[in-house]
């Protein structure tokens, strides 16, 4: 699926201060493109990505995915759209506390048109030990797997992914990114990640540079590296 | 900052915090209505006995001349005529009666030690005005037991001048300085009396208590004795020397009738045991009871809901909490703000709801004086009731408070910051967990959501049980007013009593007539009952139990007791009873029980109770009939329509207070059920978001957060139901039998139904509009605000 935003604006109103998180935006990203977001904090990447998704709406501006205008749907429309299209993986893990870990995934593969099955993606993040836990019996790391796998076993179209490997040691932040690469690869999803390590850009088809909420720059990356081999920090 | 901190978080749930403090208002509220409005009574009553010296007892004697009285009239007195009564001697030779009954109450304080004991008289005097029969019972001043007692203008000072009871003047506009006609004679109202020798103005052959139509008054002395009616009396007696009325009870009440030289005495009763005057005492104890106990049940469930509610907003504060933990404030700094905003929002309501209750005691207190011949008073505030209202309520929703937050500031700063534990292991996760498991994961949910966080799940079960409770309890009343008075007409097809005059023949009856015998005072244990001899065949006064069987037919093989007594006494279909009709003592079984819930009657077959009474099965005394019946055969007749309208009045003061019990207990309730839904849905604006995120739609997403709790809130409104009807019984049985008051609570099945169908409504509500709150703020956000 492809993504296009045109003049998008995303102004929060917080008492007399205006605060632009988003500024003028325009980008379009194609069908199966791997798409990795940096800059500095309070750059606006996690604005940009929830406007992007929909769980946020712009101030102004168009976002269309395909042919839909994201930006024009009402809640149910979006819902629709993200339950058959969209996958999450959280800056917060944002895991459903009341559930153990295998549950959680389920809840994600519940709703999924051609979903893996859960002991498939637990195994790729390595959690099949922990799968009878609750979140608050794991660590952070195994939190984040967990919202990574509920994300992934929809087997979505698109992947948005808010600093996915933030708690990841470099083995399972490796692991995690090569996930997500092979999905690209494999079944064409999409994918749009945002990370504070500029080594991850390595393995994208583009790097997108924010600043203050605007795009600063856009860099083509003709030669992808697989997870693997990327250099960390 | 901290104060800052606590009072935006207490601000965001500002609409639940202001039903809170309607439940603290109303249960402050209905308390001190129940407390001054009975209360008020109370005091100012206890007063005007004192002032006017209130008989501790009274003693009946019998009017007939006695073997003994004949001999003191033959060496005392020189009459001219044969006399056999004492009214009649009184007639022909006025000195000669009052010596006579000077030698009586000789004769009696030579018995008994410790009392002083005076003559009250009395004369009768009916009167028709404007179609409408009145009735005024003439008291004779006394000098020191019962004293008068004028609430507005004097004591007659001429023989054309009239007292009379302020009820009956203001329901028939009569004031002082009015004239009014009684039989040919006109007098002038020089002031409205009391007498505390009659706090009701009971003195009919029936138990009628109406102001309207009766009247307690007062003359000269000279124009009393002008009055051509007989004399009625009786003796009016006050303990002395520290005498108590347990002590009177063992040493004059058990001993007179076997005592020989009180051959006339026929019956002496303590003030407390004294329709007449001492029924307001237990009208008293008996409003304050029902009005405080009932009240008290309802207030205490209201503060434990609103105690369950604050902890609930207070362990939605544990992550506050543990990040100012972790930040090094001290326990106390963090626990001042949230205990002083706790006040701050507390303390007005609870003092609003005192001060309601306090003027609407007021009104109700009023009530009181429609029934009860009492001077009126403005309802006083008084410490205790200041303490229980206000007070109690509050330092209780600080302690818990307190507890609470103690509680969280125990744990440690890591426990706060994280989750809130999820109890897997508990009982019903585990045994519900087998069979989850089968179940897909958006109908598990369901379940889990629920049990997974039994604290919260238990707030829910308790907090929806009192508010099933309250709903039904107070649909429970709905009927109680009825059931008390009207019922028993509506169920019978007399329109007319006709009370056979003594020495007048009653008429024989025809058609739709029936003879009956109606004994006002029969002995049964140590208690005056009323009995009734029906016809078993009666067609116009049919019994009914409590089933809508008939009964009539049973008073072939015994008796049949009402409700109201069974309830009062225990007695149970089986039961034997010992009763003194006249000078017999039978004992006869009890075999049904009647849906009266009113008076302590017993009836029985008329025939059976003629001969038992005065050897014949032909005997009646009064007559019911469906007909007009002629009114110059009777002593006086009735219509059961007039009785209707009089004991409406008698009810307005219980449909007052059952009203606001009924509204307050189902405000309160309906108030819980929408509070908690809204908490509840609030706990899952995270899980809801996160659902939306993940692509649940709202309908899969209501069914999963909404439908667990929908269920299980419907349970628990069902199982309420046996458990509250339990409780009613409990109450019912409870009030009888401490407080001889009869409570027919009630339930129906529509009830159960209506009230689930409000809670299914009430849910809905409080669902949709916590929706509409989340739906107004964008998902990612949401996400970060309610992060758990
Ligand atoms: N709800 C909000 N109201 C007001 N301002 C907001 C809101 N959400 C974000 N902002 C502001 O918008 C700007 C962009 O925030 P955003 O979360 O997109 O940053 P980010 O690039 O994801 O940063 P980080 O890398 O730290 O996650 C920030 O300055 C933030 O303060
Ligand atoms: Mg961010």
């Amino acid at each position: 699926m492809s993504i296009k935003l045109e003049n998008v604006t995303k102004t929060y109103f917080t008492g007399e201060v205006e605060t632009h998180a988003v500024k003028n935006v325009d980008l379009e990203i194609k069908d199966g493109e791997f798409i990795v977001l940096l800059g500095p904090s309070g750059s606006g990447k996690s604005t940009m990505l929830n406007i992007i998704s929909g769980l946020d709406t712009p101030t102004s501006g168009k976002i269309s995915i395909d042919e839909e205008i994201i930006s024009d749907m009402n809640s149910k429309q979006l819902t629709k759209f993200r339950r058959d299209n969209l996958g999450f993986i959280f800056q917060q893990y944002n895991l459903l506390q009341t559930l153990s870990v295998s549950e959680n995934v389920e809840v994600g593969r519940e709703v999924s048109l051609l979903p893996f099955t859960v002991e498939e993606v637990l195994e790729q993040v390595d959690l099949i030990p922990q799968i009878n836990k609750y979140p608050f019996q794991l660590s952070g790391g195994e939190q984040q797997r967990v919202s990574i796998a509920r994300a992934v076993v929809k087997n979505p179209k698109i992947m948005f992914c808010d600093e996915p490997t933030g708690a990841l040691d470099e083995v399972m932040a490796k692991e995690v990114l090569g996930i997500l690469q092979k999905l690209n690869e494999k079944y064409k999803t999409s994918v749009v990640l945002i990370t504070h390590n500029p080594n991850i850009g390595a393995m994208a088809d583009r790097i997108i540079k924010l600043n203050s909420g605007e795009v600063v720059e856009v860099i083509e990356n003709k030669n992808k590296l697989k997870a693997s081999e990327i250099s960390w920090g | 900052m901290l104060f800052r901190n606590v009072l935006r978080t207490l601000k965001k749930q500002y609409i639940q915090l202001l039903l809170l403090g309607v439940i603290i208002t109303l249960s402050s509220f209905i308390y001190t209505t129940m407390d001054y409005g009975v209360g008020g009574i109370l005091v100012p009553t206890e007063e005007y006995f004192e002032v006017s010296n209130q008989e501790d007892f009274a003693i009946s004697m019998l009017d007939m001349i006695l073997e003994d009285d004949g001999i003191f009239i033959a060496s005392n007195c020189a009459l001219t005529s044969e006399v056999h009564t004492l009214s009649g001697l009184k007639n022909i030779d006025s000195a000669c009666y009052y010596d006579l009954i000077e030698n009586r109450l000789n004769i009696i304080e030579n018995e008994y030690d410790d009392i002083n004991i005076e003559l009250r008289e009395n004369k009768d005097v009916y009167f028709n005005f404007d179609e409408t029969s009145y009735k005024v019972r003439f008291l004779k001043a006394t000098s020191e037991i019962n004293l008068s007692y004028f609430v507005e203008g004097n004591a007659p000072a001429t023989d054309s001048e009239i007292a009379i009871s302020e009820a009956f003047g203001k329901s028939n506009d009569l004031d002082v300085g009015d004239t009014l006609d009684i039989n040919g004679k006109d007098y002038t109202i020089s002031g409205y009396v009391l007498f505390p020798d009659y706090s009701l103005a009971l003195f009919s052959a029936n138990l009628i208590i109406d102001n309207k139509s009766q009247s307690l008054g007062l003359l000269t002395d000279q124009e009393f004795e002008n009055l051509n009616e007989n004399i009625g009396f009786e003796i009016a007696g006050d303990l002395t020397n520290g005498t108590t009325e347990d002590e009177f009870e063992e040493n004059v009440i058990n001993d007179f009738r076997d005592n020989d030289n009180l051959p006339f005495v026929t019956n002496i009763v303590l003030t407390v045991n004294n329709m007449r005057s001492g029924a307001i005492y237990a009208e008293l104890e008996g409003g304050e009871a029902m009005g405080l106990g009932l009240s008290l049940i309802i207030a205490s469930i209201a503060i434990l809901i609103v105690g369950i509610m604050v902890s609930k907003v207070l362990v939605s504060q544990r992550g506050a909490i543990g990040i100012l933990k972790s930040m090094g404030y001290s326990n106390r700094q963090i626990t001042i703000p949230y205990i002083f905003f706790i006040a701050i929002l507390s303390f007005p309501a609870i003092v609003l709801g005192y001060f309601f209750g306090s003027f609407a005691a007021q009104p109700m207190s009023d009530l009181y004086k429609m029934i009860y011949l009492l001077p009126s008073s403005a309802v006083e505030h008084s410490f205790d009731t200041f303490i229980v209202a206000v007070i109690v309520p509050f330092l209780f929703l600080l302690v818990v408070s307190y507890f609470i937050i103690k509680r969280i500031l125990n744990q440690k700063p890591v426990e706060l910051l994280n989750p809130q534990m999820v109890s897997s292991t508990n009982f019903l996760a585990k045994k519900m967990g087998k069979f989850l498991k089968k179940l897909k994961i958006t109908s598990k949910m369901k379940h889990l959501l629920l049990y997974r966080n039994m604290v919260k799940f238990l707030v829910f079960v308790i907090g929806m049980f009192f508010a099933a409770f309250l709903i039904l309890f107070s649909f429970s009343m709905l009927d109680i007013f009825d059931k008390l008075t009207v019922d028993y007409y509506n169920n019978t097809n007399h329109n007319y009593i006709g009370y056979c005059d003594i020495e007048l023949p009653c008429d024989n009856p025809t058609g739709t007539q029936e003879k009956v015998i109606e004994l006002p005072s029969v002995i049964l244990g140590d208690e005056e009952v009323y009995l009734v001899g029906l016809e078993s065949d009666s067609l116009i006064h049919k019994l009914v139990d409590t089933k809508d069987n008939e009964i009539t037919n049973k008073l072939d093989d015994g008796l049949v007791i009402t409700k109201s007594l069974s309830l009062i006494k225990g007695f149970k279909v089986g039961d034997s009873l010992l009763l003194e009709i006249g000078d017999e003592h039978v004992l006869i079984d009890v075999m049904a029980i009647t849906e009266e819930y009113s008076g302590n009657k017993v009836y029985m077959s008329r025939e059976e109770l003629g001969d038992i009474f005065v050897d014949s099965t032909e005997y009646y005394n009064v007559i019911y009939s469906e007909t007009e019946l002629n009114e110059d055969n009777f002593m006086m007749i009735i219509s059961t329509e007039k009785i209707m309208e009089q004991s409406e009045v008698m009810q307005g003061l219980f449909e007052t207070v059952f009203l606001i019990m009924i509204v307050v207990s189902v405000i309160i309730g309906a108030i819980v059920v929408y509070i908690l839904t809204v908490m509840t849905i609030e706990d899952n604006f995270y899980n809801i978001s996160l659902f939306k995120v993940i692509g649940y739609n709202n309908k899969e997403i209501d069914k999963m957060i909404l439908g667990g709790y929908l269920v299980y809130g419907i349970i628990i409104f069902l199982i309420t139901i046996p458990i509250a009807l339990a409780a009613f019984y409990g109450l019912t049985a409870i009030f009888a039998q401490y407080y001889e008051l009869v409570f027919p609570f009630d339930f129906e099945i529509w009830h159960a139904g209506v009230s689930t169908t409000m809670f299914i409504i009430i849910f809905y509500t409080g669902a949709f509009v916590a929706k509409r709150h989340l739906n107004r703020i964008s998902l990612q956000e949401a996400m970060k605000m309610y992060q758990v």
